[in-house]
């Protein structure tokens, strides 16, 4: 008889019994709401999770019709998408952007791009959810809030911290890591103090287990990441419940449907744990973690793209059970292309018809007390917790991550997901099983195919706005941020001043590489308003 | 008779690497000399890498759109200094119909995502092959 196993290899046996399943009710799971969180963070609400479509394309006011249609079509939160040059900290008119600039994000540069962005969205009602550099973002939140007469402090959503993993895995900075983690806790702190509604510090999974990463990996490298960016908190003084209670997680769900419900579950148990044992956090929120989830786009094929309509459905199904805050599907054109049109409705529509018709959000963590959930939820976690030590046995992680060990680590995974989709160890319908000759395979190609035009007008524009704008004025604003880098001064205060006077986030990113004795430009193009070494 | 040496790279601000290191894992198991240049490459870099190298075959990655305007430079640059290296490209977000555009443009060959492996190591050895004899 074939053996099963979950993706992390943890076998599975035919059927499960009362032996499977341990642990005293109180202690290890708590009902919905109670520590440790295992069957929820809140109590019975059934208002089931916020429902939002990745969006962002072409320049900031596109993006805008395009939330709008999006809030239209009943979109309950936004998640923003930089293009590739804005999520590696680079202005439009750098050479290197020339051809990707609005293709697969939106275009955010200055502060004038997130005042045209969020036209018209209500600060204070939306939750906005930026996958976009936090500090730049944060800067024009907190700066579009007080032009608006919006408090700060009503701002909800979150921002994405990851100092740890962006430079291996499709988000470069280009920057040292001290320099990375610092930013992060600034606008960590930052937020804390002055956006207390809103997530400063989301630890996003999802991107860098699309590396081939199975569930336990992917839980793993991020508690590693979140207790490392904890402990730098702890050490600047902070109070654990200052800040934890707007710790979030952003997960990926695969198609491995048992094992992804026990990784949420055994993550909002690991965190609560955590947050308690290790850091002394009293304040309840702390110990609760919400858990946001972007489902899979390595699960996805080009071949046939409508099945996966169908794997965007059975994830969601998935999610709903383990019960989660927020979550976006994955298109059935992500193969190819950040969604169309025409992939936002089926998204957005799928998650309605699950929550509406289902009666899925009338029962918290319905899998609650099953032999096998149970059973799975506890290796799950096992495993989790086994390799964290492990990874913080071979060293100090922020050592680990400057010697190459999590980069050597990625590309493994990324060879062995090769292996396993060419092998057929992991079966994808229409692409190794299940295959059609190309000229049958037209069901939603055309619009999956459908390409998203470079923004060629927007450099020239850019480099444009460079020459308008007070010149000396922000060569002081960029000389007291170079100066507030050498001192222990929070960044954020210096960064809105550079904003303010105009300064594009490139600008900014190359003055704080220079700040800590780093090239300007680390892809030798450009030279530093400042002058100095290239 | 030495190995073949295959130049693997992506282009411009593409930082989806998955499919490249999955191909220059496998085309060394089959005992071939990768020499992996990663991203941020323009075609002026790759082709300066893969005459320092002495590549026999340049295998370009693509998981964006940016290869629609980099191929077709990157076919320039190699003409311009006479270097007879072919040049294939590889990706999901390749459709039939640009992948035919490429082939007319004179990349020697396109693999999309559903490529079956071994058809791309033959036709690696076979242009090397037919590099040799010609």
């Amino acid at each position: 008889m074939k053996e099963n196993s979950t993706r992390s290899g943890i076998k599975l046996a035919p059927v499960y019994g009362p032996s499977d399943a341990n642990g005293d009710y109180a202690k290890h799971f708590g009902d919905p709401g109670e520590y440790p969180f295992t069957r929820g963070t809140r109590s019975y609400s059934g208002q089931g999770w916020i429902q939002r479509e990745l969006s962002g394309e072409g320049d900031a006011r596109r993006s805008n019709e395009q939330f709008k249609y999006l809030m239209g079509l009943g979109q309950t939160g936004l998640d923003v998408i930089g293009d590739s040059p804005t999520m590696s900290l680079m202005d439009p008119d750098h050479p290197l952007a020339k051809y990707t600039v609005g293709t697969q994000g939106v275009s955010l540069c200055r502060h004038e791009d997130y005042r045209e962005l969020l036209d018209d969205i209500p600060l204070d009602q939306m939750s906005i959810s930026s996958s976009g550099p936090s500090m730049f973002t944060v800067a024009s939140l907190y700066l579009l809030a007080k032009e608006r007469g919006v408090s700060p402090g009503s701002l909800r959503g979150s921002v994405i911290e990851w100092p740890f993993y962006s430079e291996h895995c499709s988000y470069a900075y280009k920057m040292p890591f001290d320099l990375h983690l610092r930013m992060s806790c600034d606008v960590i702190e930052f937020c804390s103090k002055e956006m207390p509604r809103y997530h400063g510090f989301l630890e996003d999974t999802y991107f860098f287990s699309e590396a081939g990463l199975n569930a336990v990996e992917e839980a793993s490298l991020g508690f590693v990441e979140i207790r490392h960016i904890v402990r730098t908190l702890l050490e600047r003084g902070l109070d654990i419940d200052s800040f934890a209670p707007r710790i979030a997680i952003l997960t990926n769900c695969s198609m491995d449907f048992y094992e992804e419900i026990a990784k949420i579950r055994a993550m909002r148990r690991i965190f609560a744990r955590m947050m308690k044992e290790e850091f002394g956090a009293k304040d309840p929120r702390s110990q609760a973690v919400n858990i946001a989830v972007h489902t899979s786009g390595l699960s996805l094929t080009t071949e046939q793209p409508a099945n996966n309509i169908v794997r965007g459905a059975v994830q969601t199904v998935a999610l709903g059970l383990a019960g989660v805050s927020a979550l976006e599907i994955s298109t059935f054109d992500e193969g190819y292309r950040t969604p169309s049109k025409e992939a936002h409705l089926v998204g957005l529509r799928t998650q309605q018809v699950i929550d509406l018709e289902t009666n899925i959000n009338s029962v918290q963590d319905p899998f609650g007390g099953s032999w096998f959930m149970e059973s799975l939820t506890d290796e799950v976690e096992a495993k989790i917790l086994d390799m964290v030590n492990d990874i913080e046995s071979r060293g100090d992680p922020a050592e680990l991550v400057s010697s190459g060990y999590f980069k050597q680590f990625f590309h493994g995974t990324m060879g062995r997901y090769h292996h396993q989709v060419h092998d057929g160890e992991v079966v994808k319908v229409g692409m190794n099983v299940h295959q059609m000759p190309a000229d049958q395979d037209t069901l939603l190609r055309d619009i999956s195919e459908e390409k998203i035009e470079p923004l060629f007008d927007r450099v020239a524009n850019i480099k444009a706005y460079r020459e308008g704008r007070d010149q000396q004025r922000l060569l002081d604003t960029f000389q007291r941020l170079h100066d507030v880098v050498q001192t222990d001064e929070n960044m954020l205060t210096a960064v809105l001043e550079c904003t303010k006077a105009g300064a594009t986030m490139g600008e900014v990113a190359g003055i704080l590489r220079q700040a800590w004795g780093t090239p300007y430009d680390p892809y030798g193009y450009l030279e530093s308003p400042l002058g100095g070494d290239r | 008779m030495s190995a073949i040496r295959v130049l693997v790279g992506v282009l411009g601000m593409d930082q989806h690497e998955v499919g490249a290191v999955g191909i220059a894992k496998m085309l060394r198991d089959e005992g071939m000399e990768v020499i992996y240049t990663g991203c941020f490459n323009t075609p002026q870099t790759i082709m300066q890498a893969a005459v320092e190298e002495d590549a026999d075959v340049i295998g370009i990655s693509a998981h964006s759109w940016e290869y629609l305007y980099y191929a077709p430079e990157l076919l320039d640059l190699l003409r311009q200094n006479d270097l007879d290296i072919p040049v294939i490209i590889g990706g999901s977000v390749i459709t039939a119909e640009d992948g035919a555009k490429m082939l007319d443009m004179g990349v020697a060959a396109v693999f999309g995502s559903g490529s079956v492996v071994t058809d791309m190591i033959d036709t690696v050895r076979n242009l090397v092959a037919s590099d040799a004899t010609s």
